[in-house]
């Protein structure tokens, strides 16, 4: 359980955070501001500013990933388009390289691959777009994977082997598909998932009551864990079954593992909540934010009165007890190996970035 | 009476509480657009089962509810014929003036009284507990408004009758 209260970073006011992702120190962010462009803030002096401002999208941004391994940025976007951007240390510029998706329905959610290599942009078109560098052409291209997704694509992620990839989408499934990409993944199989693995290769497909609206992988790849709208969160470690927990309370949207046995997830609570494998099941062991600590005890008495009297509002507390104010879209990490995250990072439509420590 | 009004307020607060449970979703059906899919129905996977609670046969809120929207209709309680007539015309003023009320809906479902019409931008301006705590508020005090003004309109049909009545007599049996 948090010891330490949260760090809390209100960077919109008014605006809710859409995507956003951290550089591999932490000290810029990429955020999607319920806008076209994507800004760059980066902290200085302890307070966080824009640095700079992406601008090539003509509608809202959906999805922002900051690759660790090549410190490249894609953005995709509802205008069907997807960019690339690498940062050029001359001029500090960030240079756009734009991908052609070749979809006709919006973007909703991109992911680079654990290498770099690659990215997953899910789509309205039912399909993710599985996009690599081709060296020959001085272009990114893309392939489809199409054949099994019959709605629209609403999160994805990737497994540690850089080739197989989970979706959730809103028929309800989630599936493990293959990503392979021929002229650069070398010939690979999977104890758990299959041996022979094509792209576009359906490895597992699982069903639930709701809408999946996130997937994660745990950090060996051996479980796969998703939240639907049905208020669960289920997990699987093979291709037939899989556990769900149910949990009282409103869905969630966002998970992560933390190590191997912890899962954190987040959604429209508004509060971060911890789940645990205990021996083959898992459960929902305690929610991560008790709520700031108001030292209004002594007056709010007065303050009732002071707002029944200008206000004339007999019910003074319009904020609900806990850090984020509005639904929290996305949890990412923030510090700590893959096995075990010592911190990680919501962000949520009140336009907070809250940092957590475990 | 009122101890069904505590439950019924109480399970209508829980299923919107439930279903404004929103994201952005752009169209799936046209490409570039971005509508409330509980109007538009375009794509069925992403819309909710609709549910119905009923405190009588008179009185029901139905709640439709999809990925990026929510539809909220209500049956406001009408005993005669003064009191439909009233009720009438109160959601028309409102409903008449939507665009500044900004969650209402200009014409309401067929076989309601007044329909509210929720977006994932809304909740991502306002907080989703006060929108809820709003309509709930409303759907408390409709009920009251609409007694209030029949109230009113028969204390001001009474005076009126007897101010005419008594100048009417007045005007007709004096002698001289």
């Amino acid at each position: 359980m948090p010891t330490a209260t949260p760090d809390v970073h209100q960077i919109l006011w008014g605006v809710p955070v859409t995507c956003y992702a951290f550089n591999h120190d932490n000290t810029k962010v990429a955020v999607s501001a319920d806008s076209i462009d994507v800004q760059i803030w980066a902290r200085r002096n302890g307070a966080w500013e824009v640095e700079s401002v992406l601008s090539q999208h003509d509608k809202l941004v959906t999805g922002v990933d900051w690759s660790a391994a090549t410190n490249m940025i894609v953005s995709v976007s509802q205008d069907l388009n997807a960019y690339v951007w690498q940062h050029e240390l001359s001029t500090g510029n960030w240079k756009h390289a734009m991908v052609a998706l070749r979809t006709n329905r919006a973007a909703t959610c991109v992911k680079w691959s654990p290498l770099g290599n690659k990215f997953a942009a899910g789509t309205g078109a039912k399909s993710i777009c599985i996009c690599y560098y081709d060296e020959s052409q001085d272009l990114w291209k893309a392939s489809h994977n199409k054949k099994h997704i019959t709605s629209t694509v609403l999160s994805v992620d990737w497994h540690p082997d850089n080739v197989l990839i989970a979706c959730g989408a809103a028929d309800m499934k989630t599936r493990v598909l293959s990503a392979y990409i021929k002229s650069i993944d070398p010939k690979s199989g999977n104890p758990v998932w299959g041996d022979k693995l094509p792209l576009d290769q359906l490895c597992a497909e699982y069903k639930s009551n709701g809408w999946v609206h996130g997937v994660a992988f745990s950090p060996s790849g051996a479980s796969v864990a998703w939240v639907a709208h049905d208020s669960t969160l289920n997990v699987s470690t093979s291709k037939d079954s899989f556990v769900t927990v149910k949990t009282g309370n409103l869905p969630l949207l966002s998970l992560l593992f933390i190590s191997e046995d912890r899962i954190v997830a987040a959604g429209h609570d508004c509060v971060p909540y911890l789940f645990e494998r205990r021996a083959s099941s898992w459960e929902l062991v305690n929610k991560l934010d008790q709520g700031p600590k108001r030292s209004v005890a002594a007056n709010s008495a007065m303050l009732k009165f002071k707002q029944m009297d200008s206000r004339a509002q007999a019910n003074a507390d319009t904020e609900l007890n806990s850090y984020h104010q509005n639904t929290i879209t996305h949890i990412r990490p923030y510090a700590g190996a893959a096995t075990n995250i010592t911190h990680f990072v919501t962000g949520g439509v009140d336009g907070k970035l809250v940092v957590w420590e475990l | 009476m009122s101890n069904t009004l505590k439950t019924y307020i109480a399970a209508v607060r829980a299923t919107l509480t439930a279903a404004m449970c929103l994201e952005n979703f752009a169209s799936q059906h046209v490409e570039r657009h971005n509508k409330p899919e509980v109007e538009a129905r375009a794509t069925p996977e992403v819309l909710l089962a609709p549910v119905v609670i009923s405190r009588n046969e008179n009185e029901k809120v139905l709640i439709e509810g999809s990925i990026n929207s929510v539809r909220v209709s209500i049956k406001i309680k009408q005993a005669d014929e003064i009191e439909r007539i009233l009720c009438h015309k109160f959601t028309r003023f409102m409903m008449m003036r939507a665009e500044n009320f900004v969650i209402l809906r200009r014409k309401p479902v067929e076989g309601y009284d007044i329909s509210f019409l929720i977006t994932n931008f809304h909740t991502e301006q306002m907080y989703k507990h006060k929108l809820v705590d709003f309509i709930i508020q409303f759907m408390e005090e409709v009920d009251k408004e609409i007694s209030e003004m029949k109230i009113s309109l028969n204390a001001r049909a009474r005076i009126v009758a007897e101010s005419v009545w008594r100048n009417d007599l007045a005007g007709r049996f004096r002698f001289g």
